[in-house]
């Protein structure tokens, strides 16, 4: 987009924040009582919610179970107002199929699954409002819903997403960002170990710079990982204390 | 006199030509065994129209498919651009109904025998270019037939001229487009598919040539197969 | 039909040699299998045989009226598909997991790139564009499908040529490649997937893994690149656990090996055209190889029209003509006709079984009126018609 400067003279960003600045998160556990965990989280203006049924018999075909391990079955889809045009296909097409895929496998790395055999996690997520930022939007919804409903995992999966205008690596990309042409790279990480659970990248970026954007998405996520840890324990203290005598 | 014996000698030249460029079979060429997942696979080119074949056969067959006695074929074509639509389903239909005619399929009793053809190039003649690689797929595959088959198309011109082996320029101006199928063991036609209008008197003829034609088709056929397994004592 | 699985055997002397930094077909761990590109006779049609693996692609082009939200660009749209000929495994019509991984990652790689100037491809702006269609179909799965058909893809798009058009108000011609030369399409680089594989856990990796190497990885990162070292789309799946140095390691190895891929496909468009130019013979029947025992090409050859006219007409002759089958029509009332009796009535009403012995006398060849209107006239049609049969039949 001509005459939109992402980063302007003075290091401010187009929403106002500086290059390294990650959005406001808002994160809420518990949301839904039928579900076995559920949450709803806010990143900027982009807002999630993912539930957590598990883990339980493998549905339908039991073909797909596995001897050794649990399954986990993900679904994405898009709310159809979550955008600025109304989305005519909110799951079922190419996109989300993929979305789906990679949190699958995302998750299959990040969940103890061995310690469930012939069993099925199912996974739902739904993006309320889109802003830029969804897949990690996404990820870090179902990590504190997986939190929610006590499914051991290895670490937190925290994703983030970040770009790069003129040399500078910028973190948490909203929408303007994202579609103005420029590079943006989803990360999904856990903090602790440092092992990237997936990578996802999309348009031009020199390979000198590739160094700079990867360090910059990992430092974006393990500041995201004290907020959602953050989240965790405060739901925890809430709940204790009601439960309290 | 001799002017006129000259240029006469030269219409008869040119209308041989013409009787010749009409009655010409193009350059063949066809390789086996060219993939290496199919159990049976060949290319044939014809011209510039070019098919390649893949068979995958005896094999297990869906429940909902399988016919107590007898292994179920099924053909597929994918063209080259966008999907399969009905034309390419009718053409399935003729390409099936030739291999269920030459196959033994009472030898594989609730097993599948699928052919897929992929349209590489087209430029006429391309039902019977079908045929040709989908019979050389099954050779090589080494499934059972009790006759090889070919296919042969015939153009009618608007003048009422007999093209064989039309390419797709020749196709679009004619009046009528014949292919058969036909039979190695007693030359006999397997099945017929035409378009366009013609009399009866240009039907035998057109199957009359594409009798002729055939034998050097299945000439061919034996020409490969003998090349082939030359080299095994 | 099913895949035949992998015997767990098989699996552990595969890992086994891995983890010897040995590969079955003897390559080294960064070494590509041979790569062919062969080009057909028309434009923008090409093949790719990556060892065994074998990918055709063909580039289309058609004029449509643009999207709204983009009224002057050009719309590329991308379609793989896994042909059941490359795989047992592949059914037609069916959406599985690799086919829409490899459908976005081909889309990620060459449409998010921008390789192509979708501003050049349009004619009237907000009215028509062109709408460049990419097929690409997979006729033999021996692994590492994804390199193969972007190798494929950039090559039929660097291939391929659109008609020329020319704009007058708003009237638009389309030349035929006989009235004017097709133009080329307007392609700013060459992005090239370059797919590693991950075993055991991600402590080996292996560039341009085979089909029986792909059945026991772990993961997938797959790096599309082009050969001015930028980097166009990087992909991990499979769930396996990287580290940032893996993933630059890789980017490195990726940039060495696209830009030999890059000079190949040059080379092979350069081929190309010089034989197009010299009018020599192009196209797939020619890059057929001629000294395998597997192959046969035979010249053109006559077929002797000799006899054809007389067996035809003999044919002809001998068949019995048919009997007249058809009998004359029956107009039931104005502006209809019948042939035939139709099925009889088994209703058993009355007025019908009185009918019926009078139609059965009266077996002529008129044309029977059986209409109850009685303010117009029934005008019978081919009267004449009807009297010259009568009289020939008389003969």
């Amino acid at each position: 987009m001509a005459g939109l400067e992402l980063l302007s003279d003075q290091g401010y960003r187009l929403d106002g924040r500086k290059a390294t600045e990650l959005r406001k998160v808002q994160a809420r556990t518990s949301v839904f009582a039928q579900a076995d965990g559920s949450a709803y989280l806010e990143q900027g203006n982009t807002k999630a919610l993912a539930v957590v049924y598990g883990p339980h018999e493998t549905r339908g075909s039991r073909s797909k179970s596995l001897h050794d391990r649990a399954v986990i079955n993900c679904q994405f889809s898009m709310a159809t107002f979550s955008t600025a045009e109304r989305k005519r296909r909110p799951h079922g097409d190419r996109k989300s199929s993929e979305m789906s895929l990679h949190l699958k496998q995302t998750f299959e790395a990040a969940v103890l699954t061995e310690l469930y055999p012939r069993s099925q996690i199912d996974i739902y997520v739904k993006i309320l409002q889109a802003d830029g930022g969804n897949y990690s939007a996404c990820v870090n919804a179902a990590t504190l819903a997986l939190v929610d409903a006590g499914i051991p995992m290895r670490d937190y999966v925290c994703a983030c997403t970040a770009g790069f205008v003129e040399d500078t690596p910028l973190a948490d990309l909203c929408h303007a960002e994202e579609s103005g042409g420029g590079t943006s790279l989803a990360l999904a990480l856990l903090p602790r170990s440092g092992n990237i659970a997936l990578l996802q990248m999309d348009a031009r970026l020199h390979q000198d710079h590739l160094d700079a954007l990867i360090e910059a998405a990992m430092t974006a996520c393990k500041g995201l990982s004290k907020v959602l840890d953050d989240v965790v324990r405060q739901h925890l203290e809430e709940v204790s204390v009601l439960t309290r005598d | 006199m001799t002017r006129m014996s000259a240029t006469r000698g030269l219409c008869m030249r040119t209308m041989m030509e013409l009787d010749q460029s009409c009655s010409v079979l193009r350059e063949y060429g066809s390789e086996q065994s060219l993939l290496s997942k199919p159990d049976g696979s060949s290319t044939f080119v014809q011209g510039d129209t070019s098919i390649l074949a893949g068979v995958y056969g005896p094999a297990e067959v869906k429940v909902s498919k399988e016919i107590y006695d007898r292994a179920t074929v099924e053909v597929l074509i994918q063209p080259k651009m966008g999907l399969p639509g009905v034309r390419e389903r009718a053409r399935e239909q003729c390409v099936r109904e030739t291999c269920e005619a030459a196959l033994l399929l009472t030898l594989h009793p609730r097993s599948s025998v699928t052919v897929v053809l992929q349209v590489i190039h087209d430029d006429g003649s391309l039902l019977s270019c079908c045929l040709n690689a989908a019979c050389m797929a099954l050779m090589d595959a080494g499934l059972p037939m009790s006759h090889l088959f070919c296919g042969v198309t015939c153009a009618i011109s608007k003048e009422g001229q007999i093209i064989i082996d039309p390419t797709a320029r020749q196709e679009k101006e004619c009046r009528a487009l014949l292919t058969f199928a036909i039979d190695s063991a007693e030359c006999n036609v397997l099945i017929s598919s035409t378009t366009g209008s013609f009399s009866v008197q240009e039907l035998q003829q057109c199957i009359a040539i594409s009798q002729k034609a055939s034998e050097q088709i299945f000439q061919f056929y034996r020409d490969s197969v003998k090349r082939r397994y030359s080299k095994i004592q | 039909m099913r895949d035949t699985p992998l015997s767990n055997c098989e699996r552990r002397f595969l890992l086994k040699a891995i983890e010897e930094k040995k590969r079955l077909d003897g390559r080294q761990t960064y070494d590509y299998r041979n790569i062919k590109i062969t080009f057909g006779t028309d434009y923008g049609c090409c093949i790719v045989e990556l060892g065994r693996t074998r990918v055709l692609c063909q580039v289309s082009c058609e004029l449509v009226p643009p999207k709204d939200s983009r009224p002057t660009e050009g719309i590329m749209f991308f379609n793989l598909e896994l042909s059941p000929m490359a795989s047992p495994a592949f059914e037609p019509n069916r959406q599985s997991e690799l086919l829409v991984m490899l459908n976005r990652q081909l889309e990620r790689c060459l449409r998010n790139s921008k390789c192509i100037d979708t501003e050049s491809l349009c004619v009237v702006s907000g009215e028509k564009v062109w709408q460049i269609r990419v097929d690409v179909h997979v006729l033999n799965h021996d692994g590492n499908l994804m390199d193969a058909a972007s190798i494929a893809a950039i090559s039929a798009l660097s291939h391929f040529r659109r008609p020329d058009v020319a704009i007058q108000g708003r009237d638009i011609t389309v030349f035929s490649p006989e009235e004017r030369d097709p133009i080329p399409l307007s392609i700013y680089h060459m992005p090239i997937c370059v797919s590693f594989a991950f075993f055991l856990q991600g402590s080996y990796l292996l560039v341009d893994p085979c089909e029986q190497e792909e059945r026991v990885k772990d993961g997938l990162l797959v790096i599309a690149m082009n050969k001015h070292r930028e980097i166009c789309s990087i992909q991990s799946s499979g769930g396996i656990m990287l580290l940032k140095d893996q993933v630059l390691r890789c980017s490195k190895i990726a940039s060495v090996k696209v830009s030999e891929i890059t000079e190949l496909i040059n080379k092979a468009l350069e081929n190309d055209k010089k034989i197009r130019k010299e009018g020599g013979k192009f196209g797939f029947a020619e890059s057929m190889p001629k000294e395998r025992i597997t192959t046969l090409k035979r010249e053109e050859a006559p077929v002797e029209m000799a006899d054809v006219k007389e067996t035809a007409n003999e044919i002809v002759n001998r068949t019995e003509t048919p009997t007249e089958v058809v009998s004359s029509p029956v107009l039931v009332a104005m502006g209809t006709a019948q042939v035939g009796e139709g099925i009889v009535n088994s209703w058993g009403l009355d007025e019908d079984e009185e009918d019926e012995p009078q139609t059965e006398d009266t077996k002529t060849d008129d044309v029977m009126v059986i209409s109850d209107s009685e303010e117009e006239e029934v005008v019978i049609l081919n009267e004449e018609a009807q009297k010259s049969t009568k009289l020939s039949k008389r003969k």
